[in-house]
């Protein structure tokens, strides 16, 4: 039924497997050779370049060849990897971390790089008026400090292990002290980081090109000239020009037309297991979603490998109600949820619904795949007493009025870094974008316990106990985890891209056109 | 009528809408399956004996879907422009019939309007109003009432100085009387002719909005939605693609025939 086209050209990048190689990369031989252009496709557009503020999928890439943060989350894995700190320690209980920098580093306009750098970034970030997406995670900093012009310290007010992951946020890389004193508007257009390319020219509407930065930390790195940022508004486009050879890497690759880029001549096509998923949001302080049978039945209702098969063409994982994937170091395996209308059923008459329930469920029409996901759990769930009426709106509706505000909608999430992002993005009382009314004190108790424990096993058994938690209440349904996709052409060496979808490491990418 | 079944444009157009009237009227009672029911063991599949128009990617029976959405794709093309007709008769009549400084007021602008491309106007118009079947159907009703209302006011112009128009004046009959009783009937037939091509305009509008995601939504069987949905599976099976687009046109090439032979009968008729 379904066809994986498992063929040569397609490679699975098993995180347990990437974390053997130091970088991993699918055609990782001989020596890089210098110089090219890399085009790149992708099909939203780049908006803004303001790395404080940017979310748009292809906006992530071009903040990574332009900026560097203090750290870099390491390929295929959820952990630091130096990038301008060098080396960093923390006290005994997590409360005060110091970062080394790396000496010699200038921004893209020739200004040196210290550690005031750091502590404007991390204070503007920190500001809430300045709205960044990054504070969510990086809230527990009370203070930044320059202890001379390479160290920095940040002083917590709440013990916290996983800075060093925070800080590789996206929207956490280091801007100068001058650009952020001057004028603000100069962030979206006018970039200046110390990242491996620096700003050519920019057109939010066909092409941003980024040319090589020479005075980049890394010796003899980037090994291209320039890459370029192409925009495809219609998906059609852009795998025609993706398959012509006309650009190098299509950024995203749509599951509907996996099969047929993977088995296209000369193209390699990636698929990188990941933690995105589309979740199922349940307003639990009003019924009829207080009732946890009625959550129990719903969840019973989804037959989470054909979901997978329908609407991800296979190209995923089914969930059971788990917001963590298994990429989480600190995953503990869910227990599968038997798709079983029958036993849905006799739930849901336990709650008070002997004759089934209507519910309207309402699903944004961007992507395209939150309206796939609802109009098939309507079918799946129908045998168990369900009836589902899917209402469809315009995102942009979507988000003024039922984004936090419904009581049951589909919400579509990218993968966090770490657990404590994760739960603190969604699940506890307190979360960035809590959206549940599930508030339980026992699991804001222990996410609070985990971000101070700096101990593995201590660790390891805090989060199992949240997440059995989450199994017990299903504050969520969460059926499946999506693949991230992307396909580069076989004169293209290096490419890849992390299960976050954040970083991409463009300065290891090499061209042979040979 | 007789002239209509003559023509060959006529009887194909006349054959073309029977087939879609059938559809629309019968379509659920006929369809084989549940249009919402999924068959995943069978998704993408061509078509067989079990689905005579194949499947689409959650295996939902194509041949299923095309019945019961007939009904909402024509019903959307009529129904839109039922409305535009109305307004713009009533519009048009009321110009013709009153004339002098309301006449001009009342054609300037909707020249103006004119001035705009039907989708283009329809487009803005759902922008205003927000997505959705019966918005769009409000909106391509408004988009075509300037054009009816200068068909309608140009037939009133033309009859009003008729004799048979000048007798019932020249009788002292009642302004309402004059409108309703010897305008309209006369004046109705351009305007029915329009409205019939009109409709084949409306269907395609319809789809058009129904593909951008303005119009009928997820799970509808709109035809236009269809071809939305399935259009990222087209190089796996073009069945799902190809199947509602011929359907939109061939109901709208068989509203076009038919009016295009409507026309040619009312011309004749007029030259004898």
């Amino acid at each position: 039924m379904i066809d994986l086209h498992s063929n040569r050209r397609q490679v699975v990048i098993g995180l347990a497997a990437a974390s053997a190689v130091p970088a991993i990369g699918f055609a990782q031989s001989g020596t890089p050779m210098q110089g090219g252009t890399l085009k790149i496709s992708h099909s939203t557009r780049i908006a803004t370049l303001n790395v404080m503020q940017l979310s748009g999928p292809a906006e992530y890439p071009c903040v990574d060849m332009l900026f560097s943060g203090l750290t870099r989350i390491a390929p295929g894995r959820n952990s630091a990897d130096p990038d301008l700190a060098t080396s960093w320690d923390a006290n005994d209980d997590a409360t005060q971390f110091t970062f080394n920098l790396r000496q010699g580093v200038t921004f893209h306009d020739g200004t040196p790089f210290t550690s005031a750098d750091v502590v404007a970034t991390f204070e503007a970030i920190l500001d809430p008026d300045f709205g960044s997406p990054a504070r969510s995670v990086l809230d527990m900093i009370e203070s930044v400090d320059a202890v001379d012009d390479h160290a920095v310290r940040f002083n917590l007010n709440s013990p916290y292990a996983d800075l060093p992951i925070s800080t590789a946020h996206a929207n956490a890389r280091i801007v100068s002290a001058a650009a952020l004193a001057g004028d603000l508007n100069h962030l979206e257009t006018k970039p200046n980081g110390t990242g491996p390319f620096k700003l050519e020219s920019y057109d939010s509407a066909r092409i941003t090109r980024l040319v090589r930065f020479d005075d980049y930390y890394k010796d003899g790195q980037p090994y291209l000239d320039a890459v370029e940022m192409h925009l495809f508004p219609d998906l059609a486009a852009e795998s025609a020009n993706y398959l012509s050879g006309n650009v190098d890497v299509m950024l995203n690759v749509q599951q509907a037309d996996y099969a047929r880029i993977a088995a296209a001549e000369g193209s390699n096509a990636l698929r990188v297991p990941a933690g995105r998923y589309v979740n199922v949001v349940m307003r639990q302080d009003q019924p009829p979603f207080d009732d946890v049978r009625l959550r129990k039945a719903l969840a019973h209702s989804v037959d989470r490998q054909l979901l997978v098969d329908l609407v991800l063409e296979g190209l995923g994982r089914p969930a059971y109600d788990n917001i963590l994937s298994p990429e989480f170091q600190y995953a503990i395996e869910s227990p599968e949820i038997p798709y079983d209308p029958a036993a849905a059923k006799a739930l849901l008459a336990e709650a008070g619904y002997p004759n089934g329930i209507e519910l309207t469920m309402v699903a944004s029409n961007r992507p395209a795949i939150r309206g796939q996901v609802a109009i098939a759990i309507k079918e799946m769930a129908r045998p168990a007493g369900f009836d589902i009426n899917v209402e469809a709106m315009p995102h942009d509706t979507y988000l003024a009025n039922v984004w936090r505000k419904g009581n049951f909608y589909m919400a579509y999430w990218g993968m966090q870094p770490t657990e404590d992002a994760t739960f603190n993005l969604l699940l506890t009382s307190t979360a960035s974008y809590e959206d549940t009314a599930w508030f339980n004190e026992e699991f804001d108790e222990l996410v609070r316990r985990g971000r101070s424990t700096s101990d593995p096993e201590e660790r390891a058994a805090i989060y199992a106990k949240a997440q059995e938690i989450q199994f017990r209440d299903t504050p969520y349904i969460i059926a499946m985890y999506q693949d991230v996709l992307t396909a580069s052409r076989d004169w293209v060496h290096g490419w890849t891209v992390h299960p976050l979808n954040r970083v991409f490491y463009v300065e290891d990418v090499w061209l042979d056109r040979g | 009528m007789s002239e209509l079944v003559r023509s060959p444009t006529g009887m194909v157009g006349l054959a073309l809408l029977s087939v879609v009237a059938v559809a629309v009227v019968f379509g659920s009672v006929l369809a084989p399956y549940d249009p919402q029911a999924f068959h995943p063991a069978v998704r993408l599949t061509g078509p067989s004996a079990a689905h005579w128009l194949g499947t689409d990617q959650f295996g939902r029976d194509i041949f299923s879907r095309l019945l019961t959405g007939a009904s909402s794709t024509i019903l959307f093309g009529v129904g839109a422009t039922a409305l535009g007709v109305l307004a713009g008769s009533v519009i048009g009549v009321t110009a013709g019939v009153v004339g002098g400084w309301v006449d001009s007021v009342i054609m300037r602008t909707l020249d103006g309007l004119l001035a705009v491309p039907d989708l283009l106007f329809t487009l803005l118009i759902v922008t205003f109003l927000g997505g959705g079947a019966g918005e769009a159907m409000l909106a391509v009703a408004v988009a075509f009432t300037p054009g009816m209302a200068r068909i309608a006011r140009s037939s009133v112009l033309s009859i009003r100085t008729r004799e048979y128009v000048l007798a019932a004046v020249a009788r002292d009959e009642s302004q309402a009387y004059i409108i309703g009783q010897e305008v309209i009937p006369n004046a109705i037939g351009p305007i029915i002719v329009e409205a019939t091509i009109r409709v084949s305009f409306a269907i395609m509008i319809g789809a058009t909005l129904g593909f951008l995601g303005l119009g009928a939504q997820p799970p509808s069987t709109e035809w236009g939605l269809m071809v939305a949905e399935a259009r990222q599976y087209m190089y796996r099976s073009p069945w799902v693609v190809a199947v509602p687009g011929i359907a939109i046109a061939v109901s709208a090439l068989g509203f076009n025939l038919f009016g295009d032979a409507l026309r040619d009968a009312f011309v004749t008729r007029g030259r004898r």
